[in-house]
């Protein structure tokens, strides 16, 4: 007797199908099958709950109405077009600083994008910065009048323009001469745009989310060189300097922010003459670059540590002086490693800028929300949910794609994360 | 015919002049930059000074004498009571929320961490949703949500608070059932012992295991050794425990859970879970996948080998970047003044808004802070340090 | 090598300390000389009167939140009570009762931004308390507004009175004397209370709303504000009768601004002399030539001295001499800026009442 099998497919070449899928991912064992089940329901719980709250039963009418105040707080409306004129000049900024740096890239034959078609481009941008562009579509939405369309619209024209220019420019060999002309240009238009606004606006009207981007940015901007300074101190062997350095380090580490921004609420003005009466911005971003000094310290100085021996050792041999060693050798190799950790640091620092809202009284965006709910027309309906929400939304927003940016950078350079 | 090699005479060694002595260079280099920070701190000091002396503020710390001039809820403190009890009083309570907060943080960002890496698809991508919402949203706007959304819009008032028999629940308080007419810590010794019985019960367990071969069965005796301890420990000292009761708009009996404290801690612990499980997912993943397989070729159960394998090494890895949590969780419960938790920050702003002098006031609870993170620090070296690889 | 690391940390620590503690003798002995000897000059050396009238506009205190005493509206003006009297000031010192700038404070600044130079005058319903004149650095001025604590309470909770308070919970505003005279009266009446501060007005509010506070405690002026704020209505909650502490609201300067602080003084009373006249804004101009030469002093009208001569008196505050002119026509006297703001809100004159109509009001002359 003979028995015939019947002709199969080999294994390996039969695609799992759905329920495969299913029995592989949710119902492996009879506990699974229970957590698969209740979790399961959970979700679709929330899902519908979460879905339900945003577009059938959210009360959004305050978030509308309040816009302006959320993200630009009492600003002038008279200087609302210096306003737009800074945001498209920084667009076109953006645009050139991106395109140098694609450009670079395509030059030193590490760019990503070389490998792509015109398809894979699309999707990878989408992918990486849609979340943005689908966040001020919506706000964009939200107004009603057609002043922020129009704002929009030309910086991502400009945006496009500078990108185009700084890609034509990266990918030319320049000059000596022509290099130090060109950072003096890139480092001066954001110092232009910025006295240009305060001129329009000091900088103690500076409110709502504009506020938050801006001392986040300013906070990490000028303690960048303090914290660079700070860690070659504390690695430097002169006792003075290390000591002072390390006192400097730990003793802003252990102070919670929040302390040092009440701190500074009532205190800086005592610290300098009469005359200077630093306004609660100011006070501010002082204190944000004097706390996130410590933090760039440290995170340098890991960068510094992973430069291998070798490094220094080789320039030392070369005959370099120890200022050019470190200027030209260690420093440019240990900044290019922290990349992603300095990210992760304006990233903390954009969240924390939250914290001056509540210790300094800064009409900041959480600030806003909450005053927006004691107006005179939404106050007593809890609409404080729907205010935090659109607040937590923002920063999330921000915060998820900025640390989704550093992740790809890090995969990139290939560098370690523990 | 070659000439003999001529030894030359020793060239006296030249003297570099002071101004190209590096080392010298290097101390005038140090010294300098040292005057300059220091006179730029005398410079700021002297202007405090000044302009403090012209409206007669006073900058030492006799405030810390002054009577306090408000009460805080919760504790045996009245409103005559010194200043510097109070700044006690709030460093206790500043500690209390962090230690609670990092026992729970740390459990729910463990089982978080575990779950992103869980085969259930489900398990896995709601580990991940939690992890990336709450690690990129600001812990003040987290906050002021458990505070105005959950603690003052789903919490029923007094009048119609959930009683589940031996639980209240109301938007002010949480009553709990609790000791009295015994000493806490005498309850919380009897405890310790139970722990230190099933330590003993597990080493004798295992010798018995290596000897004879049997199963250990550590659980099962451990578990019964603690529950005995426990047990009787307690029924020995005779506690009375009292159930929480709505007396008016009060609560009364039990202890109440100040709802202030309830939403910070909630808060705290939500934002840091996501950061550690962050971690642990991480150090998880730092462990050779080979012990893992290893594991599993030993016909260990996906629980055991995560417990008794993978977890041990991966938290040995995870000791800095946990620590560095902590110190954080410590540093943010300060946030709990916008909220009325009379924690050290607290303490110090009422106690400012009252007359006392702010730099001094503030200085002092830096100087806290500092030690508190000192403190921790110092213990997660030393857990890192005996936990650490020995290496060759 | 952290052990090096913390010593280093820990010496750093101890020497700030010590600096602090060794500045002890010196520093309490010249605050001393400071308070008890006439201050030598301003802030930083100069007549704070004479820097405000050069910068030609008057840094004042204010809040933006309290319903019929500082109000931001949507255009950006503050309304109110305190701000009419910031309005008066500059009026009085500038010619121009717009020549301000209202500085909003927090509860928690008023007192820190006056210190250090960021206001000139601080007028935000803040409290005369001899400590606040003490270790604040602060010189109160004639009272604006004399107010007292109360207590507002849901008008479903059946208090009728603050005996009826026992075991409840009170929220007030964090850093005001409302927070110690809570627990005071507590205290005194052998009541319970549990006080809650908060930071702002904003999550009382919401708390009280959410039945998590029984009363909220505040001036009593200010609760008659909030009251109509309330989102069911003003029938919704209920003022306690009981005044239980003496609330004198009054502007503020910086110790050792004798200039500033007696220019200030004599604005607040030439509004108060001027409603004991019946001198409005609508009747100011034909108050100039009155028979009263009082009256034309107090104005700045010209009258005929014991000589003949017709001049104006200047009575050496370093005010122009038609200072409380200015304030009348511009701003208005006490009673017109009463009416305007605390009227609506239902608040009675009481005590704030001129002290022939059996108030506290009274100015003293201008001669």
């Amino acid at each position: 007797m003979t028995v015939t099998a019947t002709p199969q497919s080999p294994a390996s070449e039969r695609k799992p199908g759905a329920g495969y899928w299913l029995k592989k991912n949710l119902f492996r064992t009879r506990l699974d099958s229970v957590i698969s089940v209740v979790f399961g329901a959970l979700s679709v719980y929330l899902l519908v709950r979460v879905f339900l709250f945003v577009f059938v039963n959210g009360r959004w009418e305050i978030i509308r109405v309040n816009l302006k105040l959320l993200l630009v707080g009492r600003w002038p409306s008279e200087e609302m077009t210096v306003l737009a004129v800074a945001i498209i000049v920084m667009g076109l900024w953006g645009g050139v600083i991106a395109g140098l740096i694609a450009g670079r890239q395509r030059l030193a034959g590490t760019s990503t994008a070389a490998g792509m078609n015109a398809a894979e481009r699309v999707s990878d941008l989408v992918r990486r910065f849609g979340l943005i562009f689908a966040t001020i579509l919506l706000l964009l939405l939200l107004t009603s009048t057609a002043g922020p369309w129009l704002t929009m619209l030309l910086a991502l024209v400009a945006a496009l323009v500078g990108y185009w220019l700084g890609r034509v420019a990266g990918l030319r060999k320049w000059g000596a001469l022509a290099n130090w002309v060109g950072v003096l240009l890139l480092a001066g238009i954001p110092i232009g745009v910025f006295l240009y606004t305060t001129a329009a606006t000091p900088l103690a009207e500076w409110e709502g989310f504009f506020f938050n981007l801006t001392s986040a940015a300013a906070g990490i901007i000028l303690s960048f060189p303090i914290g660079v300074v700070l860690a070659l101190s504390r690695r430097s062997k002169l006792p003075l300097l290390k000591s002072a350095s390390i006192a400097y380090i730990e003793v802003v580490r252990g102070s919670p922010l929040f302390v040092l921004l009440l701190l500074a609420n009532v205190s800086l003005e005592f610290f300098v003459p009469a005359a200077l009466a630093p306004s609660k911005v100011v006070r501010a971003i002082v204190t944000f670059t004097i706390f996130s000094a410590a933090y760039v310290a440290e995170i340098v100085r890991g960068g510094l540590q992973s430069v291998p021996n070798g490094q220094s050792e080789a320039a030392k041999a070369l005959g370099l002086s120890a200022y050019k060693q470190t200027s030209l050798i260690v420093l440019p190799q240990a900044l290019r490693n922290v990349i992603p950790a300095q990210i992760g640091q304006f990233i903390a620092l954009f969240k924390d800028t939250t914290l001056a809202g509540v210790a300094l009284g800064i009409l900041d965006l959480l600030n806003g929300a909450g005053a927006i709910t004691q107006q005179p027309d939404f106050r007593g309906q809890g609409l404080i949910i729907e205010a935090l929400v659109f607040v937590a939304f923002l920063f999330w927003v921000g915060s998820f794609t900025m640390s989704r940016e550093s992740q790809r950078l890090e995969r990139k350079l290939g560098v370690g994360t523990r | 015919m070659t000439a003999p090699p001529t030894t030359k005479a020793p060239v006296p060694e030249a003297r570099t002049p002071f101004y190209r002595n590096v080392k010298v260079l290097a101390w005038a280099f140090q010294v300098t930059v040292f005057f300059v920070v220091l006179a730029f701190l005398l410079w700021l000091w002297s202007n405090y000074l000044t302009n403090t002396a012209n409206s007669g503020i006073p900058t030492n710390f006799d405030f810390l004498s002054n009577p306090a001039s408000f009460a805080i809820p919760g504790a045996e403190f009245d409103s005559n009571e010194s200043v510097r009890n109070a700044y006690v009083i709030g460093l206790m309570n500043t500690i209390r929320i962090s230690i609670v907060g990092i026992i729970l943080a740390t459990i729910l960002g463990t089982l978080i961490g575990i779950g992103r890496l869980s085969k259930n698809w489900i398990v896995r991508k709601l580990s991940t949703v939690y992890v990336e919402a709450i690690r990129n949203t600001p812990l003040l706007v987290i906050m002021t949500f458990t505070f105005l959304g959950v603690v003052l819009q789903v919490m029923p008032t007094i009048e119609e608070a959930w009683n589940l028999g031996f639980i209240i629940v109301s938007n002010r308080g949480i009553g709990v059932p609790w000791y009295s007419e015994v000493s806490g810590a005498a309850l919380f010794a009897v405890v310790a012992l139970a722990f230190v019985g099933w330590w003993a019960v597990a080493k004798w367990r295992h010798g018995v295991s290596e000897r004879t071969g049997e199963l250990a069965r550590v659980g099962l005796y451990g578990g019964l050794t603690f529950l005995l301890i426990w047990i009787v420990g307690w029924w020995l000292i005779g506690p009375t425990f009292t159930l929480p009761m709505i007396d008016g708009r009060q609560l009364e009996g039990g202890i109440r859970i100040d709802p202030s404290y309830f939403s910070v801690l909630i808060a705290l612990v939500i934002y840091t879970a996501s950061q550690i499980a962050e971690i642990v997912r991480g150090s998880i993943q730092a462990v050779p996948v080979g012990q893992g397989e290893a594991a599993s070729a030993l016909a260990l159960s996906g629980f055991q080998r995560m417990s008794l394998i993978v977890l041990p090494q991966a938290m040995r890895i995870a000791i800095p970047p946990l620590g560095n949590q902590y110190l954080n969780l410590i540093k943010n419960s300060s946030l709990g003044a916008a909220f009325a938790y009379f924690e050290l920050t607290n303490v110090t702003q009422i106690t400012v808004g009252n007359g006392s002098p702010a730099v001094p006031a503030f200085f002092l609870a830096l100087v806290f802070y500092v030690a508190l993170s000192f403190i921790t620090s110092a213990f997660v070296n030393l857990a890192n340090r005996r936990f650490k690889l020995v290496e060759r | 090598m952290k052990t090096k690391k913390l010593l280093v940390v820990l010496t750093a620590l101890m020497l700030v300390l010590a600096a602090c503690s060794s500045d002890d003798g010196s520093d309490t002995t010249e605050g001393g000389t400071d308070a008890t000897e006439a201050p030598s000059g301003g802030g930083d050396g100069g007549s704070l009167l004479a820097e405000v009238m050069d910068r030609g506009e008057l840094k004042c205190g204010t809040r933006d939140a309290l319903t019929g005493f500082a109000v931001l509206t949507a255009d950006g003006d503050h309304v109110g009570f305190d701000s009419d009297f910031c309005r008066a000031i500059a009026a009085a010192l500038l010619g121009d009762a717009e020549a301000v700038d209202h500085v909003d404070l927090e509860t928690s600044d008023r007192f820190t931004a006056l210190q250090s130079g960021q206001i000139d005058v601080l007028v935000r319903n803040t409290t005369w308390t001899a400590s606040r004149d003490g270790s604040e650095g602060a010189t109160f001025l004639a009272t604006t507004f004399y107010d007292g604590q109360g207590m507002m309470v849901s008008a479903d909770s059946g208090f009728a009175g603050i005996e009826d308070m026992d075991g409840v919970i009170v929220c007030v505003a964090k850093g005001t004397t409302t927070e110690g005279n809570a627990a005071a009266t507590a205290d005194r009446l052998g009541l319970e209370w549990e006080v809650r501060p908060f930071d702002d007005n904003d999550l009382i509010q919401e708390a009280f709303g959410a039945g998590q506070c029984d009363g909220w405690s505040a001036d009593f002026g200010a609760l008659v504000g909030i009251r109509g704020d309330q989102p069911d209505g003003p029938e919704s909650v209920l003022l306690l009768p009981e005044v239980f502490s003496k609330e004198p609201l009054g502007p503020a300067v910086l110790d050792g601004n004798d200039e500033l602080a007696q220019a200030v003084n004599w604005v607040v009373f030439a509004t108060i002399q001027a409603e004991e006249w019946g001198i409005t804004t609508a009747n100011v101009d034909d108050f100039l030539d009155s028979e009263d030469s009082n009256i034309r002093k107090f104005l700045g009208a010209t009258f005929t001295d014991g000589d003949g001569n017709e001049t104006t008196l200047d009575a050496g505050l370093g005010l122009p001499a038609d200072f409380a002119y200015q304030v009348i026509k511009q701003v208005g006297n006490y009673g017109e800026i009463f009416d305007r703001h605390l009227t609506p809100l239902g608040l009675e004159r009481g005590v704030n009442a001129l002290w022939f109509d059996g108030g506290l009001l009274y100015a003293p002359p201008y001669r």
